[in-house]
C-alpha cells in the first residue's frame, strides 16, 4: 500500500513539474565579452532547478534558500550572492508561469512586435533595466534581462522534457 | 415628609443629569488588576505601535494562497486607520535609500592598505569569473575588491517564500499597522469590523491583533454584565416582595437602594479617574446587602420604637464600614474601587433606612407571620470553632495560588487559539522590551550594548550606529587614500583586459561619508521599530532573546504582558495579605467591643462561612484574587449576622431577618455564577456557598 502511495506521490511531482533544455548567453558589459552556457531548467510548484550537465553543477531553489551541488556534493553559498540568486530564479519563475496580477504588480507590461517588455517597479528596478520575452502557446521561449551595470543575459528556452 | 425617599432620588438622578459629562466609566478590564507603573510601560509600548500591529495569516503557499493575500491587502491599505500593510520581504524604498546613503558607514570596511600586486590579483580572480563562475554575478564598478560589506541578515530576517513574507509552514504572512490605539474603543471597533468584513469571503484566513482583546472582551463583558444586572434585578425586586408582601415597604425599599445605588455611582465615577464598569457592577450588587438593616428593623419592628439607633445595626453597620474603608485604600484598583463605591453606598442607605424610614409611616410587622422555631439547634459554639479550624487545617494542606491574573479576564479562546497560532508557526522567538534613555543618542548607545549581549536582536542598533561609532568609523574613512586606490584599480584593470574606464568611479562613494546626525528613524517603521519622547525620556522597543542578561540592565523593561501581570499579583497577594490582617484584626476588635461574653459565637460567623468556603474552594480550584477579596466581604457579611445572633432579644426575628437578608444577598451575588467573565463568577461561588455556611450555622449553632 505505502509502495503505491509513494508511486503516486511521485507521479503527482512529475505532472506538476516541468523540465526544458535550455541555453543561456551572458554579456559582461565590464570585459565586453560573452560567456555560453547549456543545462536543463525545472519548474517546481515552489521552486526552481537548475543543471549545468557539463560542469555537473546542480542549483535547487524551493522558494526560500538555495542548495547548490557540484558533483554531487553539497557547496556552501556567499550569503549575498545566494540572496542575488534568488531574486533572479523569482523572476524567472514569475515570467514562466505568467500570472498576470502578479506581473503587473512587479512590472508594467507593454506588448512589442510579438515580444512583450517588462519595466520593474518596486525593488527589481535597481538591478534590472528591463525584460525581454517571447511566449509561444503559453509557453516561455526567449528572456532576456537588460541589467543595470549594462550587462545582459539571455536565455532560450528549446524543448520540454518529458 | 410622606414622599421624602423618592424626593431625594430625584434628587440625585437630576444631579447625575447635569453631571453626566463629568461621569468617567472605563471597560477596560485588565487596567483594574495591573500596577500604576505596569499600565504607564504598557502605554508607552501602545505609544510606540507594540500593539497597534495586525497579523493577517492565510492558509498554504499555493497561486490560490497568493491571490487571497495580494486581495486582502489591497483592501486593507484602502483603510484610513491603516498605516501600512506589508506582505513583501523587499525592504521599502525609503529603506533602500537609507542604505545606499550611509552605505559606506554602515558596512564593514577592510581598511588594510592594498599594494598594486593585490589589486591586480584580485582584479584577475574577478575577470577569469566571468567565464569559469556558472552563476551569473555582477561585477560591483564601486567597489571590484569588495572591501566593503553589508549583513543584511537584519533586514532579511522574515521568513519568505518567493519574496513573500511567511507564517512558519502555515501559509503566507500580511502584517499591518494602524494609528488607533486599544484605548479608543469607538474608533478601534470601528476598525475591528472592517477588517472582519474584508476577510469574510476568505476561507482559511486568520486574523490577530492586540487590540482585538479589548474589543472582543469589552463586548463580551458588557453584555455578560448587563444581563447578570437584570437576572440580579428581577430576582431581587421578585425575592423583597415574597419577604415583605408589604407593596408600600417594597418600593420603598427599591427606591432607597437604587438611591443609595446612584449616590455611590455619581460620586465614585465624577471623583475616581477610569472606574470601571466591573466595580460600577460589583459595586451595585454589594449594596444590596443593605437591605439587611432594614430586614433588622423592620422584622424588630424598630420604626414603631422612640429610639433612634438600634445598637446592632449600627455596631453592624461601623463593622462593615470600617472593613471598607480600609480596603478602600489597598492599592489594587478594582478592591479600592469596589471598596470605595460601597462605603459610600452602605452608608446612604443605612442613613435613609434609620432616619427617614421612621418617617414613611409603614405598616407595622406582625409577629403572627413569623414560621415556629423547631428545635434544631444542636452544635454548640465551640464545637462549631474546632470544625472551622480543622477546615482550615484542611484548605492549607490544599491551598493552591492562581497567579495567572489573566485568568480572571474573559476567557476569549477563539481569539487565544489564533494568538497561538502565530506564536507557534512563527520562527521569530524574540520577546519585545522597552528600552529607556534621556536622549536619543543615549537610547541608540543602550540598543548596541544589548545588541552586543545578543547579537540575533533586533532593535535600532540593526541598522542604525551610535554617535560614537559613527564619528569612528567615518574618520576610518576620511583617513584612508581611496584616490590612490581608485587610480590602482583603473591602471591594473586595463591591464588585465577590463573595458578602459569602467571602473573610473571606483570607491569615490566612500570619500567623503554622510555626516553623524541621526537620519530619520520613521523608516523603520516596517519593521515596528519606533522612538517615542515622553516629557523627560526617549524610548523605543527591543526584540531580544529571552535572558536574564538583557532584563537585569537598568535602562530595560519587560513588556510581556503575561509577567507583567504575574509580577503586579505577587505585589497584589502582599498587600490583600496586609489590609486583610488589618481588617480582621479591627473586626475582631469591634467584634469584642459589641457582643463581649458571646464572642466564640459571634466569631463563628465569621470563622466557619470562611473555612466552609475555602475548604470547597481548594479542593475544586486554585485560589484567585477575587476569592479572596470576596471572602473578606463574607467576613463584612457575617459579622453582622453575628453581632445580630449574639445580642438579639427576639432570636426569632432575628433569624428570620437574617434568612431573608441571606436570601437577599444570595439572589445579589448568587447569579454571578452564571457569567463568564471568571473575577465575577469567582465572587459568585464564594458568596454563594457562604451563604449556604451562614445558613446553615443560623441553624445548627445553640
Amino acid at each position: 500500500m505505502q509502495k503505491y502511495f509513494l508511486s503516486f506521490l511521485l507521479l503527482i511531482a512529475t505532472l506538476s513539474a516541468q523540465s526544458y533544455n535550455f541555453s543561456e548567453l551572458r554579456y559582461s558589459d565590464a570585459i565586453g565579452k560573452f560567456t555560453q552556457l547549456e543545462g536543463k531548467i525545472t519548474f517546481k510548484p515552489e521552486g526552481l532547478n537548475i543543471e549545468y550537465p557539463k560542469s555537473k553543477r546542480v542549483l535547487e531553489y524551493d522558494g526560500e534558500e538555495i542548495l547548490f551541488y557540484e558533483d554531487g556534493k553539497e557547496r556552501e553559498l556567499p550569503s549575498a550572492q545566494a540572496s542575488q540568486m534568488a531574486h533572479y530564479f523569482d523572476i524567472l519563475k514569475l515570467l514562466h508561469q505568467g500570472d498576470a496580477s502578479e506581473l503587473k504588480e512587479n512590472f508594467e507590461l507593454e506588448e512589442l512586435n510579438g515580444q512583450t517588455l517588462l519595466k520593474p517597479k518596486g525593488t527589481i528596478k535597481y538591478y534590472i533595466e528591463h525584460i525581454e520575452l517571447i511566449k509561444e502557446d503559453k509557453i516561455l521561449k526567449y528572456v532576456k534581462l537588460f541589467l543595470k551595470n549594462s550587462d545582459y543575459i539571455t536565455i532560450n528556452i528549446s524543448n520540454e522534457i518529458h | 415628609m410622606k414622599y421624602i425617599n423618592h424626593f431625594i432620588l430625584l434628587s440625585l438622578l437630576i444631579i447625575g443629569f447635569l453631571l453626566k459629562d463629568s461621569i468617567h466609566i472605563s471597560t477596560n478590564l485588565l487596567s483594574l488588576f495591573a500596577s500604576k507603573e505596569s499600565v504607564e510601560k504598557l502605554n508607552i509600548a501602545n505609544n510606540l505601535g507594540y500593539s497597534k500591529e495586525m497579523l493577517i495569516a492565510v492558509k498554504g503557499f499555493d497561486k490560490a494562497s497568493k491571490k487571497k493575500v495580494r486581495k486582502i491587502a489591497k483592501e486593507l491599505e484602502k483603510l484610513s486607520s491603516i498605516k501600512f500593510v506589508q506582505y513583501q520581504v523587499a525592504p521599502t524604498e525609503a529603506l533602500q535609500q537609507y542604505y545606499k546613503d550611509f552605505y559606506p558607514l554602515l558596512a564593514h570596511f577592510d581598511n588594510k592598505n592594498l599594494s598594486k600586486i593585490d589589486v591586480s590579483k584580485k582584479l584577475q580572480a574577478l575577470y577569469d569569473a566571468q567565464f569559469t563562475n556558472i552563476f551569473y554575478t555582477s561585477i560591483d564598478k564601486n567597489d571590484p575588491l569588495k572591501l566593503f560589506s553589508l549583513d543584511m541578515q537584519s533586514v532579511a530576517r522574515a521568513s519568505h517564500k518567493s519574496g513573500m513574507m511567511t507564517l512558519g509552514k502555515y501559509g503566507y504572512l500580511i502584517r499591518a499597522q494602524t494609528d488607533i490605539a486599544p484605548s479608543q474603543m469607538g474608533a478601534a471597533k470601528i476598525l475591528y469590523d472592517e477588517i472582519a468584513e474584508i476577510v469574510k469571503p476568505f476561507d482559511d484566513v486568520v486574523v490577530f491583533a492586540p487590540f482585538f482583546y479589548t474589543v472582543e472582551n469589552s463586548a463580551a463583558f458588557k453584555a455578560d454584565v448587563q444581563w447578570i444586572v437584570a437576572l440580579s434585578t428581577i430576582v431581587l425586586i421578585f425575592i423583597y416582595f415574597l419577604l415583605l408582601r408589604n407593596v408600600k415597604l417594597l418600593t420603598e425599599t427599591l427606591v432607597a437602594l437604587f438611591s443609595s445605588m446612584v449616590f455611590g455611582a455619581l460620586i465614585s465615577t465624577i471623583f475616581i479617574e477610569n472606574f470601571n464598569v466591573l466595580s460600577l457592577a460589583f459595586g451595585m450588587s454589594l449594596t444590596a446587602v443593605s437591605i439587611d438593616y432594614l430586614l433588622h428593623y423592620h422584622f424588630h419592628n424598630f420604626y414603631e420604637t422612640k429610639s433612634r439607633i438600634d445598637k446592632n445595626v449600627l455596631y453592624g453597620f461601623l463593622t462593615t464600614i470600617v472593613a471598607f474603608g480600609i480596603f478602600a485604600f489597598i492599592p489594587i484598583p478594582l478592591i479600592s474601587q469596589i471598596s470605595f463605591f460601597s462605603l459610600l453606598s452602605l452608608s446612604f442607605a443605612y442613613v435613609v433606612f434609620t432616619f427617614i424610614f421612621p418617617h414613611l409611616k409603614i405598616k407595622k410587622y406582625e409577629d403572627s407571620a413569623v414560621v415556629v422555631e423547631k428545635k434544631s439547634k444542636i452544635l454548640p459554639a465551640s464545637f462549631i470553632f474546632i470544625l472551622s479550624l480543622l477546615l482550615f487545617g484542611y484548605t492549607a494542606f490544599n491551598f493552591k495560588l492562581d497567579a495567572n491574573i489573566r485568568n480572571l479576564d474573559y476567557q476569549n479562546e477563539s481569539l487565544r487559539t489564533a494568538e497561538k497560532l502565530f506564536k507557534e508557526n512563527s520562527s521569530q522567538k524574540l520577546i519585545p522590551v522597552i528600552v529607556e534613555a534621556s536622549t536619543e543618542d543615549e537610547l541608540l548607545s543602550h540598543l548596541h550594548t544589548i545588541q552586543e549581549k545578543d547579537a540575533k536582536s533586533l532593535s535600532l542598533a540593526s541598522f542604525v550606529l551610535d554617535t560614537k561609532s559613527c564619528k569612528e568609523k567615518r574618520k576610518l574613512l576620511m583617513a584612508y587614500d581611496f584616490t590612490k586606490l581608485n587610480n590602482f584599480v583603473n591602471e591594473e584593470a586595463l591591464k588585465i583586459g577590463f573595458k578602459e574606464g569602467y571602473f573610473k568611479e571606483a570607491y569615490k562613494f566612500a570619500e567623503s561619508p554622510m555626516g553623524c546626525e541621526l537620519p530619520d528613524l520613521s523608516i523603520f517603521e516596517s519593521f515596528s521599530l519606533a522612538t517615542y519622547k515622553s516629557e523627560k525620556y526617549w524610548y523605543t522597543i527591543a526584540l531580544v532573546e529571552e535572558s536574564e542578561a538583557i532584563q537585569k540592565l537598568e535602562f530595560v523593561t519587560d513588556i510581556n504582558v503575561k509577567a507583567m501581570f504575574q509580577k503586579s499579583a505577587i505585589s497584589m497577594y502582599e498587600s490583600l495579605l496586609l489590609f486583610g490582617t488589618i481588617v480582621l484584626g479591627m473586626i475582631f476588635l469591634l467584634l469584642f467591643l459589641s457582643v463581649k461574653r458571646n464572642f466564640l459565637y459571634a466569631l463563628n460567623y465569621i470563622l466557619f462561612p470562611l473555612s466552609f468556603v475555602m475548604a470547597i474552594l481548594t479542593t475544586f480550584f486554585s485560589v484567585n484574587i477575587m476569592h479572596l477579596f470576596s471572602l473578606i466581604i463574607l467576613i463584612a457579611i457575617g459579622i453582622d449576622y453575628g453581632i445580630y445572633m449574639s445580642n438579639s432579644s427576639k432570636p426569632r426575628n432575628t433569624m428570620l431577618a437574617i434568612t431573608y437578608s441571606l436570601l437577599s444577598t444570595f439572589a445579589a451575588f448568587g447569579v454571578l455564577i452564571f457569567s463568564s467573565i471568571v473575577a465575577l463568577n469567582s465572587i459568585g461561588v464564594v458568596i454563594s456557598l457562604g451563604c449556604g455556611a451562614i445558613f446553615i450555622l443560623i441553624k445548627v449553632m445553640r
